[in-house]
């Protein structure tokens, strides 16, 4: 189980991630996680959110380069000691992490070298993935509750 | 170029404007041009007091002009003393009689200001009617306007002669692009004159609106108003199904309309002979050198009245050809103009021309035709920062496959150029589409 992440290059000036979210806003796009990194030689955004084929659609159209990466997203349970369980468990299964980033409510998003062994090699450990559906589905009235 | 590109089944070259001139032997050419020389030189020299002056210095009486020898030891006039007699020093006519002006977009100090007559706007169509049938454009075509109009010569210039071509004009001017892509379709626009970055803009515009530009009715870009690399044109030609060829001029000695692209010699142009006598010199010496050599372009307007100017340095370096052209013409060509005698950067004591980026750049995947230059020395030693667009397919995820891409270019700038670059990755989209003169350089040195 994986999700689409959407990444674009943004320029590390003032304005210019404004630029983008404005463009979602416009289309309706509603951003569950996102990562800005700048290296100070180019920067890009990363996004997730509820309609990565929308978000894609409408960000081309005002001009930007858009590309798809699958990456694992992961539910955690709100309690000390969580994150350190995950991570172990990503340790003894040898999944190797690119880069990783928290989204709203408990979940993080993992980008993984090799995503089909990093799923075969979590099935069956008790980590939740989640779909791009439940993503989608995703309530912020949730998140109070 | 294959045929396939082209979506009209029209052929690539049009007819040839004049003939009698353009085919002939180059013993007639010169002979014509001797015989306007000598006419121009003795108008100037009774109508402008200036260069009365100049000439009565060195003992020059028109008469003394025999053969073009003789044009060696006129003086020289450069972009200073245009200023200097700003704005009407140099006019040739009376006032009364001066039915147009112009203006060079002046990037440092004050503008240069020119002036027509009648007689030179005739003439003045002549040239463009000669360069854009070199381009393939013929009566009938419908030939739409993206330069701004105003001051610039680039769009009245063009503008009145395809008219009188018998092209149906359609002013469109600068900006707009969604409206532009509209006239095209709607007009059924044959002919665009951009300037290359503009019609890129205008390229991906369409694109990402899901305009096919391989069903538009577009034949011809004519390209001018600032240089176009080689790589841009070649993009723009596939990207947009036409051809595309670029003309040179300058205000200074008329605007567009001194040479033109024909569609067999790329990325030449023919110069109109009949109109522009033309030297190449040492830069450092004011030295002719033997044809072929590169040095700048020196130009002498043969038929104009209201502003004749003598031997004007353009800071243009270029090469010439009177070798015959495979499209039937025997005028000069001069090789396209990549960089000028003061574009020339010098970054801790190396001489570095924008040219050279645009050629090396041109050699490595996924570098798009756009790019700009910063150089600062804020610390203290000039430092050279080159912002370049990726081409969208290689944008990627990974900031070690982007950085390693980085420093690939960085690299191969280096080991040519002999100065350190630091290499940063923007945007596809983000670096300005101009539709006046591109500006690739930012120098801010300070002393």
């Amino acid at each position: 189980m994986s999700i689409r992440q959407l990444s674009i290059f943004v320029e590390n000036t003032p304005g210019q991630f404004a630029r983008a979210t404005s463009v979602l806003e416009q289309a309706k796009v509603s951003i569950r996680g996102f990562a800005l990194s700048d290296t100070g030689q180019f920067g890009i955004a990363r996004l997730v959110v509820d309609n990565p084929d929308l978000a894609a659609e409408a960000l081309s159209a005002a001009g930007y380069t858009v590309k798809f990466t699958e990456v694992l997203c992961v539910e955690l349970i709100d309690h000390p000691g969580e994150l350190n369980r995950v991570a172990n468990i990503l340790q003894k299964a040898d999944v190797n992490i690119e880069y990783a980033y928290s989204m709203m409510g408990t979940f993080v998003v993992c980008k993984v070298y090799d995503l089909e062994a990093a799923k075969k090699r979590l099935d069956g450990h008790p980590v939740r993935l989640v779909s791009q559906d439940d993503i989608m589905a995703f309530s912020v009235d949730e998140v109070g509750e | 170029m294959s045929n396939s590109v082209i979506n009209n089944n029209q052929s690539a070259t049009g007819p040839i404007f004049n003939k009698d001139f353009e085919c002939a032997s180059r013993d007639e050419i010169r002979t014509k041009q001797l015989e306007q020389l000598k006419k121009q030189v003795a108008w100037t020299y009774e109508h402008v007091p200036y260069y009365q002056q100049q000439l009565d210095a060195i003992g020059f009486k028109p008469g003394d002009l025999r053969d073009f020898s003789d044009v060696e030891s006129l003086p020289f006039t450069d972009k200073n003393v245009l200023r200097d007699t700003y704005p009407f020093g140099l006019f040739a006519v009376p006032m009364d009689t001066v039915v147009r002006l112009h203006a060079s977009s002046g990037t440092t100090g004050k503008p240069i200001v020119v002036g027509y007559n009648q007689h030179d706007l005739e003439e003045w169509r002549y040239c463009i009617k000669t360069i854009v049938q070199m381009a393939g454009v013929v009566p009938g075509d419908r030939a739409q306007m993206a330069f701004g109009y105003g001051m610039f010569t680039g769009g009245f210039g063009l503008h009145y002669g395809l008219e009188d071509l018998g092209c149906m004009m359609i002013p469109a001017g600068s900006g707009n692009t969604e409206r532009h892509l509209m006239m095209i379709d709607d007009y059924k626009t044959t002919v665009l004159i951009a300037t290359p970055s503009y019609a890129m803009h205008m390229c991906e515009t369409g694109e990402q609106l899901g305009y096919d530009w391989s069903s538009s009715s577009l034949r011809v870009g004519l390209f001018g108003g600032e240089p176009c690399p080689p790589l841009l044109k070649h993009r723009i030609e596939e990207r947009m199904h036409i051809f595309c060829t670029d003309n040179y001029g300058l205000t200074e000695v008329m605007g567009p309309g001194v040479s033109g692209e024909c569609l067999f010699a790329r990325d030449q142009q023919h110069i109109v002979e009949d109109h522009f006598y033309w030297e190449v010199i040492d830069p450092k010496t004011g030295k002719v050198l033997p044809e072929g050599s590169e040095g700048e372009l020196v130009l002498t307007p043969l038929n104009k009245q209201a502003f004749p100017v003598l031997r004007y340095r353009t800071r243009d370096l270029t090469v010439v050809t009177t070798e015959p052209c495979a499209c039937g013409r025997t005028t000069a060509r001069m090789s396209k103009v990549r960089s000028r005698t003061d574009d020339m950067l010098i970054i801790r004591g190396t001489n570095v021309f924008p040219s050279q980026f645009e050629d090396i750049l041109h050699n490595i995947k996924g570098a798009s035709p756009f790019y700009s230059l910063i150089v600062e020395n804020s610390t203290g030693l000039d430092r050279l920062t080159l912002k370049l667009e990726l081409e969208p397919a290689y944008f990627s995820d990974s900031f070690a496959e982007l950085d390693s891409y980085r420093q690939n270019v960085a690299e191969k700038l280096r080991s040519v150029l002999q100065v350190s670059v630091d290499v940063k990755l923007v945007a596809p989209g983000s670096i300005e589409r101009t539709t006046g003169k591109a500006k690739h350089v930012e120098d801010l040195r300070k002393l």
